[in-house]
């Protein structure tokens, strides 16, 4: 039971994460009515990870050995991409929020923003979706055929946990003051875009797509790709025991370059902001 | 023209040598089962620095998915079929991989020598 349930609490974490995230962006917006387009957009992420699980067991040869694979690098990147926009939005948009007339043009402006938001609840859901429903599909498999019921109990008590997570999340977002929101999502935002860039790029690598180099170093007596919070760690900011030259580039690089795109926005409303002190305190 | 289709023929000779064909030939395979929720052999050994094809079919009547962190592999395998995995040129060492789904029984690993 205990093995199956950590199989679906780590897959279905971050999914949960960005959803609680997206949900109390909404909330922070104060466009709680568009909540319906992250739930459009999980859903749909539900229905993909269905569709490709059954395509998965349909199909055969190179499409079998390939196609997964390039769905899945092609996701990452996606899901890269939507969040550097985001994270890249609020940094612009954060200021924006903190006054009552700015805040509602802030809200029409945000409206623009749902579909985007929608999608990251998509390539969320979607991006560990396909394996989870296989697997719990597995499970469900040997049940019928006289396994014990622990192993799928564990299984759906590990998605359950997820989404409490993700709750946990949303509702600690939703009362936080704006500003401090803004802050925290942004750096959680940044981490786990790093991680999934350089995933994506080590799983370029193994595709051959990009070439294989050596592991830069050798953490794993520290914390073990293989040990449970190692899992988390490589699944939710793409921690690697032994990372490669490409991977340890790629996430310097974009840590550095959507950092400033990031905070960069925060940094000049501070100095705006900070110039203004002295001249209201004199 | 002459001189470089001589050149070529050379050429291919000199490739279809058997021990030059064994470093390049990206058609070496190496075969892994899954049955009852284990790897069969659950230790493969090949040749450090030549690409290979692990070729993996699963004979469980659940899917299986074959997962080495350090190699960056994560591939559900359903019940029944055969995936071929394009592997790169390895440096010497052990390389885990594990079935996810029932990591508990199957795990074997890649020896590169």
């Amino acid at each position: 039971m205990a093995a199956t349930f950590v199989v679906t609490l780590r897959e279905g974490f971050e999914a949960a994460l960005l959803l609680g995230i997206v949900y109390a962006c909404l909330d922070r917006f104060g466009a709680r009515q568009h909540y319906r387009w992250v739930t459009l957009g999980g859903a749909l992420g539900l229905v993909a990870s269905v569709l490709m699980g059954i395509a998965v067991t349909f199909l055969s040869g190179p499409l079998l050995d390939l196609g997964p694979d390039l769905v899945g690098a092609a996701v990452i990147f996606a899901a890269v991409g939507l969040l550097t926009w985001h994270g890249w939005w609020m940094s612009r948009h954060a200021h924006a929020m903190r006054s009552d007339v700015q805040r509602r043009v802030a809200e029409a402006e945000a409206t623009r923003q749902l579909s985007i938001l929608g999608l990251i609840a998509f390539t969320g859901v979607f991006r560990e979706g396909a394996e989870t429903v296989l697997f719990l599909w597995g499970l469900m498999s040997q049940t019928a055929e006289g396994a014990s019921w622990w192993g799928l109990a564990g299984g759906v008590l590990g998605v359950l946990t997820a989404a409490a997570l993700g709750w946990t999340v949303f509702r600690g977002g939703t009362r936080l003051s704006v500003r401090h929101f803004f802050a925290a999502t942004s750096v959680v935002l940044l981490l786990i875009a790093a991680g999934l860039f350089s995933t994506g790029l080590g799983k370029l690598q193994a595709l051959g797509v990009l070439p294989v180099t050596d592991a830069l170093w050798d953490s794993s007596a520290l914390l073990s790709d293989h040990s449970l919070v190692g899992g988390f760690a490589t699944g939710l900011v793409g921690y690697r025991a032994r990372p490669t030259l490409v991977e340890v580039t790629g996430y310097m690089l974009y840590l550095i370059t959507a950092g400033a795109l990031f905070l960069g926005g925060r940094r000049a409303i501070g100095a705006r902001s900070g110039s203004r002190e002295p001249t209201s305190s004199s | 023209m002459i001189g470089a289709l001589a050149a070529a023929l050379a050429f291919s000779a000199l490739a279809a040598a058997p021990g030059v064909v064994l470093a390049a030939d990206p058609q070496s395979e190496v075969v892994l089962v899954i049955e009852a929720n284990r790897f069969q052999p659950e230790e493969v050994r090949v040749k450090a620095g030549a690409p290979f094809v692990l070729v993996v079919t699963n004979r469980d009547p659940g899917p299986e998915e074959f997962e080495s962190r350090e190699l960056r592999i994560e591939k559900v395998i359903p019940p029944g079929k055969t995936v071929r995995l394009r592997m790169p040129a390895l440096k010497a060492g052990t390389y885990p991989f594990v079935g996810e789904y029932h990591a508990k029984t199957a795990k074997g690993r890649i020896v590169a020598e």
